[in-house]
């Protein structure tokens, strides 16, 4: 039986061709204490050194057999190299991502500076792409995600300040909204630019828990209509939170692939959008790889394909301090239960 | 003269319509006319916000309308509060509340914050992206009996469990609520909190239904 590299793998899932067996992936942060452990490092320490960016995630992926590699693993990057500044938490023996610590008070005062793609990290992600793309080999595939031009504004702005600007004044959010998107096509199109294998755009903080169906179609979805017209396949649209009542117009945006978390109801979604649709989802990482027994994961994970996903994805970025054992299962499950075609994609034989 | 329920009608109606000014005049009007400032409170602001709560969990109002309603809301209470007598105030108690370190949102925890404030509570308010030793010192500073904290975001929420053992080690009466998206009820029970709302969503839902609650109880004061 032909058996394929994570890269080929992903490849041809993302093209919707045969594949030997579903792979292991994700669009966002799959980096684990153990693989930080064994580096001797600390988790605040991830998030500054191209090296150890780069080499945990490999090293997490080796572990455990994951199919990629994703950075970078917190949310900061850009707004940093805004002038926002970040707070790295680097004092602390806890795992706490990097935040953005000063929010411009007002949609007048936000400006872009021209270089800000060389400010602060940037520069330092790009070199840990150039590493990942260097050591990978064929033995991952290289993925980068982006923020959507909402969420994105949400780490800016004040977000309540956003959210009563959606109604009151709508005018001024919306030109805000296409300056934010202007600028994650920017970022995104820089990232592909250096040759990843797929491009996650994360619109996470758009989903129905906060924006009626209403104001996704006319505020969220033609920023991310012309963000997927921009850019190269693979192109993914990930949205976590209450996604069912946006489930079609997530698929009408461009991207090539839509993915869900767990609060969407999968096998209803699959119904809506055919089979002809690369879906992804729509397990709880933190619930099902840092809580659960590691003999409840088998069911999680075969929940998921059993509803009709392409690949099995977490709904969010995994929580490092993951149980050994529970992910094995859930690399295991994937990886074994994969086997058959999912509803879009078939298998070689 | 408007009438006491005509008033407090006026009052629901303007934060169910998000109509901040003209639940401010409506809440002048309350004083000028002299009826009871907590009232008009109970029975017309918080009124208003518990039809918010079902508009919003039947998906007719999203947390942008729901924002805007807290908004008017904190106009009448503004302009009623002062007026509420110290003692009714006194009686009901002193609440910490913040967002864990490493938490840069905090709709969710304004949203229950308002609650306590509606509820005529002391609020200690330590904002967003708060160091976790900062809830048990401003504690232990306030003897507030409930500490309420949110995280909304999974890469937070254990500091939590330090915080509430490090409280309750030092005062095991403290009421300890959880809040925010990743907070379920098993973890909450998991970390030992005597109370907790699902989700963003919820922490809308849950923190607009205590308001409900508290004003049961106080009819239940009224009748008894």
């Amino acid at each position: 039986m032909v058996e394929l590299n994570p890269k080929e793998r992903v490849a041809r899932l993302f093209r919707r061709e045969a594949i030997d067996t579903m792979p292991c992936f994700s669009g966002m942060g799959m980096v684990t204490i153990q693989a930080i452990k064994e580096m001797g490092i600390r988790f605040a320490q991830v998030h500054t050194s191209a090296e150890n960016l780069a080499g945990s995630a490999i090293k997490s992926a080796e572990l455990f057999g994951f199919d990629s590699v994703v950075i970078p693993y917190d949310m900061g990057t850009v707004a940093e190299a805004l002038g926002r500044g970040i707070s790295l938490y680097d004092e602390s023996e806890d795992i706490l991502y990097p935040t953005v610590p000063e929010k411009w008070g007002d949609l007048d005062e936000v400006e872009v500076p021209d270089n800000y793609l060389s400010n602060a990290r940037m520069p330092m992600v790009d070199e840990a792409f150039g590493i990942l793309k260097s050591r990978a080999n064929g033995q991952f595939a290289v993925g980068a995600w982006v923020l959507g031009p909402f969420t994105f504004a949400g780490q800016v702005i004040e977000l309540d300040l956003l959210l009563k600007g959606v109604k009151k004044d709508k005018e001024r959010v919306e030109a805000f909204l296409t300056k934010m998107t202007d600028l994650t096509i920017e970022v995104a199109k820089h990232y592909q630019s250096l040759g990843v294998d797929y491009m996650n755009v994360r619109e996470m903080g758009s989903g129905t828990d906060l924006l009626s169906p209403r104001m996704w179609k006319t505020l969220i979805k033609p920023n991310l209509d012309r963000i997927f017209e921009a850019l190269e396949s693979p192109k993914i649209l990930h949205i976590c939170g209450s996604t069912d009542m946006i489930i079609e117009m997530m698929n009408e945006c461009g991207a090539d692939v839509v993915s869900v978390d767990q609060k969407n109801n999968v096998a209803e979604s699959r119904k809506k959008l055919g089979n002809d649709v690369l879906l992804l989802g729509n397990f709880d990482p933190y619930g099902t790889l840092c809580q659960m027994e590691a003999s409840e994961v088998e069911a999680v994970i075969k929940k998921c394909i059993d509803d009709g996903v392409d690949a099995v994805w977490p709904g969010c970025d995994l929580w490092p301090d993951v149980k050994e054992e529970n992910v094995k299962a859930y690399v295991r499950t994937v990886k074994e239960y994969g086997k058959k075609a999912s509803p879009a994609v078939g298998r070689l034989t | 003269m408007a009438s006491k329920e005509e008033l407090f009608k006026e009052l629901a109606e303007g934060v169910v319509e998000y109509e901040e000014d003209r639940v401010k005049e409506a809440a002048q009007k309350v004083l000028d006319e002299g009826y009871d400032p907590l009232d008009a409170i109970m029975d017309g602001l918080a009124a208003g916000m518990e039809e918010v709560g079902r508009l919003y969990d039947s998906n007719e109002y999203f947390v942008p309308e729901v924002l805007m309603c807290a908004d008017a809301l904190y106009g009448g209470l503004d302009i009623l509060r002062p007026h509420v007598s110290k003692e009714a105030r006194a009686a009901k108690g002193q609440v910490v509340i913040g967002t864990v370190q490493g938490d840069v949102h905090d709709i969710g925890k304004n949203l229950v914050k308002m609650m306590f404030d509606v509820g005529g509570f002391t609020v200690h308010d330590l904002g967003r992206d708060v160091p976790l030793d900062n809830f048990v010192k401003e504690q232990l500073r306030t003897d507030s009996e409930i500490v309420a904290m949110s995280a909304m975001m999974t890469t937070t929420m254990l500091g939590m469990k330090k915080v509430i053992a490090m409280i309750k080690e030092k005062n095991p009466d403290v009421a300890i609520m959880l809040g925010g998206a990743p907070v379920t009820k098993d973890v909450a029970d998991l970390f030992g909190a005597d109370g907790y709302a699902e989700s963003a969503g919820n922490a809308v839902s849950e923190g607009i239904k205590m308001i409900g609650r508290l004003r049961e109880l106080r009819q239940k004061e009224k009748q008894g």
